[in-house]
């Protein structure tokens, strides 16, 4: 078996750890004796959304998602629109998550119209979400997953996209309904970065084994050894349900 | 309404008493009897600040190694002064400084101020002192948590330097973000730089700016120092790198204690060794040796003083315990971690590493920042690493970030407790480099000054 990985924008979008994803997929599918190669596309180079099985995209700095999103415009959306649409696995995160509904809309009422994949949408505030949270994934049977948040844009979604979960500490899409994330087809959108799969090993593999799902129809992943993972993970989760 | 001078003499005294019993406790209480004052007084750093010519250095990297430099060279060229030495960098640790060098009338005892200011509270330190001096270091992306975009802080320093109108300012000339500061300000400017690349060998590591401020197109380097220091032009709008009139011309020789360099002010060579290893130091001795020049010292004199100056705590600071060799190197960002691992992973001699990883404000919150650092270097140092010890609040995500580094796990060690973590340490029979984030600093410090009688920090 073998997943091909496209990491897009990596120098752009790389605002908080977000490499920590890629590496923390490569090798939980490198110990389980699955091949793994990682492309980079970022701005000039062109995209073919057929060539891979999953997608990562991080969040980045204002000034440098002004650049990427003229070059997203056009073909790369067609690409990316038709790619979530056929099915293929997708992780985004922050600023990627965003990019992946249809629009941003400033603070002072400015709207920057984004890729449109995902019927979501998100509106800037000054205030900004800043901290360590948690949240449930519900497909996983309420699992909890931790991460941190750090956006100043609060995300709506629309009907026929549900969230990855429920809000247990923190703010998560909005601050309002509870909900944190997307889940729409194979697309796993998240607020959480800091850095969310290595300590989240359960969720990791689940995007890990979709994807392999829908390459070759169905994939088992065999257990490894998350003892560090699992540390890391439920010192947050105590952590954070003190609070 | 009671008069300004019986406000000062109140906050100052205030400020002492506070500063005594905190002492009396065994403490370090750099910060409190500055807010305590501030309370008392407003506006009481510019009143005690006025008539002191005052030396401002900020940025996000190298600001206190670059001060305890300045420092030297003042002291070398015969400069009555204080400095801010404890690092209490923030409005109210600066003017409890202040107020500690001050009479209860609120005169200063010195004609200088050395002040590091942390680059968030510089617009505010700056509109209360008489700066005749600002040290940009550089910008580097930081504890987003605390300090947002790096275009944040880069507005924030701008706002800072505006309220600076008689001051030089020396900018470092390799940093494309610090570098727009000169634009569009009437002050004089020194800018500093590194003509060379200064490692053989550097870690991967992302741009903090691969974009041109001015028009957002791609740069293009001629060569590059470390992060996105170097030489860039924009080929677009033609934003480049200026000539720097301080400059570092040549690196003749580094190793595990020192650099040895040219660094050529004006045109004039001066054959200068820093007395700290790690290229980043060379920066910070070039933003000395252009604050000499700002300050209109001889450069000769602080050229000799970057050979003599002993470095603030925690950075590179050394100890040597039961006939182990230990060195504290701050970490607090990827920019600044990865130059502390471009210097430790071209050591040659086998050496045993402690990560010391905290999220408390002063450190950033969010941990994230270790996923954007390269320890894959770490890994690929296989037996010249002997040991790895890891701790810390959040000693699990450290310790996951080096297994999925790729560091074998029976080399991986977690030790909670600093008291056991500094005796792990002691116990080795080779060098041990120490990293950890600012509180876990603080708290192995006074660990290692409480049992083995050094220095207190803010002695």
């Amino acid at each position: 078996m073998e997943l091909k990985i496209c990491h897009l924008y990596p120098d752009v979008l790389n605002l908080y750890g977000d490499r920590g994803n890629v590496i923390c997929m490569e090798s939980r599918l490198k110990w389980r004796g699955i091949d793994v190669s990682t492309a980079s596309v970022s701005v000039g180079e062109p995209l073919r959304a057929a060539d891979y099985d999953l997608f990562f995209i991080g969040g980045g700095q204002d000034f440098e998602q002004v650049v990427l999103l003229e070059d997203l415009k056009g073909a790369k959306t067609e690409e990316i629109r038709s790619a979530v649409r056929d099915g293929k696995t997708f992780l985004a995160i922050c600023g990627g998550y965003q990019m992946l509904g249809s629009y941003y809309k400033t603070w002072d009422g400015q709207q920057c119209d984004y890729i449109g994949a995902v019927d979501l949408y998100t509106i800037g505030v000054r205030q900004r979400m800043i901290g360590n949270y948690m949240f449930t994934c519900d497909e996983l049977g309420g699992l909890k997953v931790v991460g941190f948040e750090n956006h100043s844009g609060k995300t709506y979604l629309g009907a026929g996209v549900k969230p990855v979960g429920r809000v247990l500490a923190g703010s998560g899409n909005n601050g309002e309904d509870h909900q944190e994330g997307a889940r729409y087809n194979n697309v796993f959108a998240t607020y959480s970065h800091g850095c969310l799969l290595p300590k989240n090993p359960v969720l990791c593999d689940h995007i890990l084994r979709t994807a392999l799902a829908a390459k070759y129809g169905s994939a088992e992943l065999m257990p490894l050894d998350d003892t560090l993972e699992n540390n890391a993970h439920d010192y947050m989760v105590n952590r954070l349900s003190k609070a | 309404m009671i008069g300004m001078k019986l406000k000062v003499w109140i906050s100052v005294l205030s400020c002492k008493l506070c500063r005594f019993a905190i002492r009396l406790l065994g403490r370090g209480g750099t910060d409190f009897p500055g807010r305590v004052a501030l309370k008392l007084c407003p506006d009481l750093l510019g009143y005690l600040a006025k008539d002191v010519t005052t030396i401002l250095v900020t940025g996000t990297n190298g600001k206190t190694t670059t001060s305890r430099m300045v420092e030297q060279a003042l002291t070398d060229s015969g400069i009555s002064f204080f400095a801010n030495k404890s690092g209490a960098n923030l409005l109210s640790g600066v003017t409890a400084e202040f107020a500690m060098h001050s009479s209860l009338g609120g005169k200063c005892r010195y004609p200088y101020a050395l002040i590091e200011a942390d680059e968030a509270a510089f617009k505010a330190i700056s509109s209360y002192v008489n700066a005749r001096v600002v040290v940009v270091t550089n910008v580097f992306r930081d504890q987003l948590d605390r300090y947002g975009e790096v275009t944040h802080t880069l507005e924030n320093l701008k706002i800072g330097i505006s309220h600076c109108a008689d001051a030089t300012i020396c900018i470092n000339a390799d940093d494309s973000l610090t570098r727009s500061i000169a634009d569009g300000i009437e002050n004089h400017v020194v800018f500093y730089g590194v003509d060379i690349p200064i490692y053989r060998d550097r870690v991967a590591e992302l741009s903090d700016a691969p974009y041109c401020i001015k028009c957002k197109h791609e740069y293009v380097y001629d060569y590059v120092t470390y992060g996105h220091l170097g030489g860039y032009r924009c080929p677009v709008c033609g934003y480049s790198r200026p000539t720097p009139s301080v400059s570092v011309t040549s690196v003749f020789s580094t190793d595990t204690e020192r650099s040895h360099v040219s660094i050529a002010v004006d045109g004039r060579e001066f054959d200068t060794t820093v007395n700290l290893p790690g290229g980043y130091n060379i920066y910070n001795a070039c933003a000395a040796m252009a604050c000499g020049k700002a300050l209109g010292l001889d450069p000769a004199v602080v050229s000799r003083s970057l050979s003599e100056f002993s470095c603030g705590f925690g950075r590179m600071e050394k100890f040597q315990i039961n006939g182990t060799s230990l060195r504290m190197i701050l970490i607090k960002n990827p920019a600044g971690c990865n130059q502390v691992l471009n210097f430790l992973t071209n050591t040659t001699e086998p050496s045993v590493f402690a990560v010391c990883l905290n999220d408390r404000a002063q450190d950033g919150k969010d941990v994230s920042w270790i996923w954007d650092v390269d320890f894959e270097r770490v890994a690929a140092m296989g037996d010249r690493l002997t040991e790895l010890l890891v701790s810390g609040v959040r000693a699990d995500d450290m310790a996951m970030r080096f297994k999925y580094a790729g560091v074998p796990a029976e080399k991986i060690r977690v030790i909670r407790d600093y008291g056991k973590l500094v005796e792990a340490c002691i116990a080795q029979d080779r060098p041990v480099y120490i990293m950890p984030t600012y509180t876990a600093m603080l708290g192995l410090r006074e660990k290692i000054s409480k049992t083995y009688g050094f220095k207190d920090f803010w002695e």
